[in-house]
């Protein structure tokens, strides 16, 4: 992301950002509310186009691309509010984000051919191992929508290596966990970017998980960049600590 | 479903239908039942079609006898034009064509009905497919090929049991066997979530159309079938109480549940004939009917599982 800048009307979301996540690595992009770390998230997944400046994947530009588009370009993300498919069962939920990366679609359906049945079972198998590796898979069955919420959390961080991405997106993952939970969540975020290769790009309020989890933090006030670092450097760093984390530094 | 099963059946059901038929000659079927049971069957193919685009996509058509009316007046106006010097032998061929002619072009009107309407959601898609539908019908009303206000008459009596139970069954298969497959689940998924949906890879934009596309095409289907069964296409047949009618069938028999849509269909096909010794109180009575059916059943009437397959 190159001077990234967003307006609102007369408000400027972002002004000017230069953001770059290094392949594997987890890179950690806090900030008050209303930093404008929910808006770069949405730039970055295509939700909103930028008013001025460049984001590139991989040395390409994909500015103008369409959520679906950089999704299946190997953009994930999970969402703040989770947004799972509800009537869908939790196996169909991953399943059909497998599937979205393969060809052939209405009329492979209607026809029902070698390939298409070829087609559905792969897509079960790898839909059904990305269960187990969250330990979802007693509950393939159950609509998602009746999941607790912590498993509901679960199924959308298995949903989104479905999609083979090289850039994962997490926006408050911990949110609503208790301290247990957030250390569980934490190592598997850590898993998810070894055994699945790839970068993460983490939004969370929750000081202690940041610390404890990022390589790299960047922090945003009001649109603009005012630190860069590693947790430690950024935990000490003057402007942080009178914009976002008030006058007592953070426990990690 | 499975696949080679989901094919086997269809074949089975078609050849049922054209058995059925048979005998209807031989042994010379009342001709009030079979004029029901093809009214049934046309309002199975119009509850099922709109049931992809309103239950399994959960947008909300009000349009679907405008899609309905383009097929039907396609498929009239080719039997009128070439059906004259047609020899007997190529009768049902022709029909066939006008028919897949008639859905077509009801799918190309879907297509153009559907991008503009994508931004719209809920009652705002309603209103707007209304509009359209009022529009093509006040279009065949004013245009002097397709008779005006008087419709087109003299259209041949083509459409039997036969037809009319084979197309139910193709249209059921269809939109089962595409709903049943992981590309299918892409239409509940866009319904659920739509930027879930988008983010998981999946073009929105391209579910909503082809919803509208292929629910468009069996209504176009379902059109030239009434056409040839009613003998008279009139345009105020078409206007927005027949979408109504068939948007009840689908709330009737559960959003997205072809099975319960079916039943509802051919129940609601069957209702009003029933009451007819209620005379003029008959649709004062189906009107009740239906508002106890919504009270008794509101999540449909056969509508059972958490399961949204079937």
């Amino acid at each position: 992301m190159d001077g990234v800048t967003l307006r609102f009307g007369g408000l400027m979301a972002l002004a000017g950002l230069d953001l770059r996540v290094e392949e594997g690595e987890i890179l950690g992009l806090i900030g008050p509310n209303g930093a404008g770390t929910t808006s770069a998230f949405n730039l970055v997944t295509g939700v909103y186009a930028p008013g001025e400046g460049d984001i590139r994947l991989a040395g390409q530009s994909t500015v103008g691309l369409l959520p679906h588009e950089l999704a299946s370009r190997g953009i994930a993300r999970t969402f703040q509010n989770i947004r799972l498919f509800g009537s869908l069962s939790v196996l169909d939920n991953v399943r059909v984000a497998v599937a979205s990366r393969q060809h052939g679609g209405f009329w492979n359906a209607l026809w029902r051919g070698r390939a298409f049945h070829a087609g559905e079972r792969a897509a079960e198998v790898e839909a059904m191992d990305l269960l187990s590796l969250f330990g979802l898979e007693r509950q393939s069955a159950t609509l998602a929508s009746g999941l607790p919420y912590g498993d509901q959390r679960r199924l959308e961080l298995a949903r989104a290596p479905a999609l083979r991405p090289r850039l994962l997106l997490l926006d408050a993952p911990a949110a609503g966990m208790n301290p247990t939970e957030k250390a569980a969540l934490a190592e598997l975020i850590r898993f998810i970017r070894q055994k699945f290769q790839l970068a993460v790009l983490l939004v969370e309020h929750d000081m202690p998980v940041v610390m404890g989890l990022c390589e790299r933090i960047v922090v945003l006030d009001h649109g603009v960049k005012i630190a860069e670092g590693t947790p430690a450097q950024v935990r000490v760093h003057p402007q942080v600590i009178e914009a976002y984390l008030g006058a007592e530094p953070a426990h990690a | 479903m499975s696949g080679a099963g989901g094919k086997r059946w269809l074949c089975a059901a078609v050849m049922a239908a054209l058995a059925l038929q048979w005998c209807a000659v031989r042994w010379d079927f009342n001709r009030y039942y079979l004029g029901v049971a093809v009214d049934a069957g046309i309002n199975v193919i119009l509850a099922v079609s709109l049931n992809l685009i309103n239950g399994h996509t959960g947008q909300f058509s009000l349009g679907h006898a405008g899609f309905m009316a383009v097929g039907g007046y396609t498929a009239a106006k080719l039997t009128l034009v070439l059906g004259g010097g047609c020899p007997s032998w190529a009768q049902p061929a022709l029909f066939l064509g006008g028919l897949l002619c008639g859905g077509m072009l009801a799918a190309l009107v879907g297509l153009a009905v559907g991008l503009p309407t994508l931004r719209l959601r809920g009652d705002y898609l309603a209103i707007v497919t209304l509009g359209f539908g009022e529009i093509i019908r006040v279009v065949f009303q004013n245009s002097e090929f397709f008779g005006a206000a008087t419709g087109l008459t003299g259209i041949p009596n083509w459409t039997h049991l036969g037809w009319t139970c084979g197309f139910a069954a193709l249209t059921v298969y269809a939109i089962l066997s595409v709903v049943d497959s992981t590309y299918g689940r892409g239409f509940p998924a866009v319904r659920d979530n739509e930027v879930a949906a988008a983010a998981s890879g999946i073009n929105p934009v391209r579910y909503k159309v082809s919803a509208f596309v292929v629910g468009a095409f069996f209504a176009g289907v379902a059109g030239g079938l009434y056409a040839h069964h009613k003998t008279v296409l009139n345009p105020t047949g078409f206007d927005f109480l027949k979408s109504i009618d068939i948007v009840v069938m689908v709330i009737l028999g559960g959003m997205g549940r072809t099975a319960g849509v079916v039943a509802a269909a051919v129940l609601l096909t069957l209702l009003p004939e029933l009451l007819r010794g209620f005379a003029e109180y008959r649709m004062i009575l189906y009107a009740l009917l239906i508002i106890l059916l919504m009270l008794l059943r509101p999540q449909g009437l056969f509508n059972f599982g958490p399961s949204t397959r079937a």
